[in-house]
C-alpha cells in the first residue's frame, strides 16, 4: 500500500519542513518514502508545496503524482490545483481562517485553525508543524513519538535551536484532534 | 551500509565520495550547484579537495590535472556549462584519461550534446542515465569504474527531479572487479630522467622514448578505443512488459520513471504494452531494444525535447514504425520542470497512440 500526501502553502519554508519531518518519521518507522518539494524560485509569499510517497515495499511512484490520498492545505493560493489531485475518499486537513477557497471535497475533511494556534503559541511560523501534528492525529499516518523524535535531526545544525518549538507545536496539533478520522494504514501498527 | 533519507544531490555526492572520487571541482548553477554543495560539505571530511571554480572552463581544467595525478575526479554542470567544456572532454579522450562528468541537464535536450559531443575529432563518452535515486547512487560508482576501465570521460546525466527528489538510499561503497594500476599517472617519479611520463592529446611518449609512436598512429588508435569501448562494455538496459507487447515506449531518465509507472497501470487493464529503457546512451542498447520490439506493431519514443534519442531507436529498429510522442515541456522556473510530465499525461498520450494503432490495423 502506498500513501501520497500533498502539502501546500505558502512560503517561507514551513510547508518543507513539515513535509521532510513525516518523511523522515515515516522511515524511522520502517516504511519507505519519497519526497520532492517545488518551491523553484519562489519569493516569500510564493507558493510551495511538497509531496510525501509512504509505502511498505520498493516505492514505483514516480516523483510526480496526479492522484493523493491526504493533503494538508495551509493556504488557498493553489487550491485548484490540489484539489484536483485529491482523491474523493481522500484525507482534507485545512488551516481553518487562513484557507478562504470554496471547499466541496466529498472525503473526509477536519478544518483547524494551524496558524491561529501557533500563533497564539508565540511560535506563528510554526502553522505546519501544528498541522502535521493534526493530522498524524487524525490519521495514525506515524506516531506523534516519531514526530518528536526526529524534530532535531531534520533540521540543519545551525537551526536546532528551533527543534523544542517544534516538538511543541506538533504536540499542540496533535491535542486539538480528539482521535482518529481517516486511518492511513487501516487498524493495523506501524511496521517495525 | 544502512539507508539514509538523503536528497538527490547530496546523496550524489556521497556516493561518488563512496566511489573514491577525491577532486571535484565545478561552478554553480542549478541544479548542479545543489551536488557542488553535496561535495564542498563532505568531500573535505575524507581528505578530498572540492573548488568552485572560476568557471566550467577552469573546472574540466583542474580535473583534468587531478585525473592526471591519478586521483578519481569529477566535474559537471547543466548542459550549458557543458557546452564550454566540450574542448576538453574531447582533449581527455584523446590523453586516455578517465573522469566523471555529470550533467545535471534542465530537460532532456542535451541527449546529442551527450551521445555525439559538441568536441572536435573522433571520439565518443559513454554516457549513464538513472531513472530514480536508488538506481543513481550505485550507477555513479560505475561511472567512475567505467572511466578507469577505459581510460575514457563517462558522462552522468541527472536532472532537477534527480538533484531534489527526497529517498531513502544506501550510498555505501559498491564493488566492482578489480582496475589494473595506474601505470601512466603522473606522480613525479619520472621527472627529469630524460623519459617522464607524459599525458597529451597528442601523443603517448615523449619523443626521445625508446618506442615513439607517430602522431598519425596515435589518432588511428583513438578509434580503436572506440571499438574497445564497444567491445568491451555490455550496454545497459532495463525493459518490462515487452513479451508480446503490441507497442513499446522507449525512454531514459526520469521521464522513463513515470513511463515505467503509466506502463504497469495500462498492463494492469489488460492493455498490451511495454517499456524499454536505456540506461547507457553510449554505447546505446540497439540489439536488446530489438529483442524487446520483436512483436511490436509500433514504437514511441518518449523524451522531453523535440526529438533526439529517437534516431538512435530509428537506427536500431530499421524495419520499425518508430515515433516521437515526448515533446519538449518547461516551466518557467527554466530548471526543466515539464508540466506535460505526468502519469496521467503520459499514460494518455500511450492510449491515444495505441488507439491509432489499432485504427490502422482495422484499416
Amino acid at each position: 500500500m502506498e500513501r501520497e500526501i500533498l502539502l501546500s502553502g505558502i512560503g517561507g519554508q514551513g510547508v518543507q519542513l513539515a513535509a521532510r519531518s513525516l518523511a523522515q518519521a515515516a522511515m524511522r518507522e520502517g516504511r519507505r518514502v519519497l519526497m520532492f518539494g517545488t518551491y523553484g524560485g519562489m519569493m516569500r509569499g510564493g507558493d510551495t508545496d511538497a509531496t510525501v510517497v509512504i509505502g511498505e515495499d520498493s516505492l514505483m511512484t514516480p516523483p510526480v503524482v496526479d492522484r493523493v490520498w491526504g493533503v494538508i492545505a495551509m493556504h488557498h493560493l493553489s487550491w485548484p490545483a490540489v484539489s484536483e489531485k485529491l482523491r474523493s475518499d481522500g484525507f482534507l486537513l485545512l488551516n481553518d481562517k487562513v484557507f478562504q477557497a470554496e471547499n466541496s471535497h466529498p472525503g473526509p475533511c477536519l478544518s483547524i485553525g494551524a496558524t491561529a494556534i501557533a500563533t497564539e503559541a508565540e511560535m506563528p511560523q510554526a502553522g505546519s508543524m501544528v498541522a502535521l501534528g493534526a493530522f498524524a492525529a487524525a490519521t495514525n499516518i506515524v506516531r506523534l513519538e516519531t514526530l518528536l523524535d526526529i524534530a532535531e535531526e531534520v533540521l540543519p545544525s545551525y537551526r536546532s535551536q528551533f527543534a523544542e518549538g517544534n516538538r511543541k507545536a506538533m504536540q499542540l496539533g496533535h491535542d486539538a484532534v480528539s482521535g482518529s478520522i481517516c486511518e492511513a494504514w487501516g487498524v493495523a501498527e506501524a511496521v517495525s | 551500509m544502512s539507508a539514509e533519507l538523503l536528497e538527490g544531490s547530496e546523496a550524489l555526492a556521497k556516493a561518488m565520495i563512496s566511489a573514491g572520487c577525491r577532486f571535484f571541482a565545478g561552478y554553480p548553477m542549478t541544479p548542479f550547484t545543489e551536488v557542488l554543495e553535496g561535495m564542498a560539505e563532505h568531500l573535505p571530511e575524507v581528505g578530498g579537495t572540492c573548488v568552485n571554480a572560476e568557471s566550467e572552463l577552469e573546472a574540466v581544467g583542474m580535473a583534468w590535472g587531478a585525473a592526471a595525478g591519478g586521483a578519481r575526479a569529477a566535474t559537471g554542470s547543466v548542459g550549458q556549462g557543458l557546452s564550454l567544456m566540450q574542448e576538453s572532454i574531447a582533449e581527455m579522450c584523446f590523453a586516455r584519461l578517465p573522469l566523471v562528468v555529470l550533467n545535471m541537464a534542465r530537460g532532456q535536450g542535451d541527449y546529442f550534446q551527450a551521445t555525439r559531443g559538441g568536441g572536435h575529432g573522433d571520439y565518443r563518452t559513454i554516457a549513464l542515465a538513472p531513472a530514480d535515486l536508488t538506481e543513481a547512487v550505485s550507477l555513479i560508482q560505475q561511472a567512475f569504474y567505467f572511466a578507469d576501465k577505459f581510460r575514457n570521460p563517462v558522462l552522468f546525466m541527472g536532472d532537477y527531479y534527480l538533484a531534489h527528489v527526497i529517498e531513502a538510499v544506501d550510498i555505501g561503497p559498491v564493488d566492482f572487479e578489480a582496475l589494473p594500476d595506474k601505470d601512466w599517472l603522473l606522480d613525479g617519479s619520472t621527472s627529469g630522467s630524460g623519459t617522464a611520463r607524459i599525458i597529451s592529446p597528442l601523443m603517448p611518449v615523449k619523443r626521445n622514448a625508446e618506442v615513439f609512436v607517430e602522431y598519425g598512429d596515435y589518432l588511428e588508435t583513438s578509434g580503436d578505443k572506440i571499438a574497445a569501448i564497444e567491445n568491451g562494455m555490455e550496454p545497459l538496459f532495463e525493459s518490462g512488459h515487452c513479451e508480446d507487447a503490441d507497442y513499446v515506449v522507449v525512454s531514459y531518465g526520469t521521464p522513463a520513471r513515470i513511463i515505467r509507472y503509466a506502463v504497469d497501470q495500462l498492463r494492469s487493464e489488460g492493455v498490451r504494452v511495454g517499456f524499454f529503457r536505456p540506461i547507457s546512451l553510449w554505447p546505446f542498447p540497439s540489439a536488446a531494444l530489438t529483442e524487446a520490439t520483436r512483436t511490436a506493431k509500433a514504437v514511441g519514443v518518449y523524451e522531453l525535447n523535440a526529438g533526439q534519442m529517437v534516431d538512435d531507436v530509428r537506427l536500431s529498429l530499421r524495419d520499425k514504425v518508430v515515433e516521437s510522442i515526448g515533446g519538449i515541456s518547461f516551466d518557467d522556473s527554466g530548471f526543466g520542470i515539464a508540466p506535460e510530465l505526468t502519469p496521467a499525461r503520459v499514460e494518455a498520450r500511450i492510449r491515444e497512440e495505441m488507439a491509432n494503432l489499432s485504427n490502422e490495423v482495422d484499416a
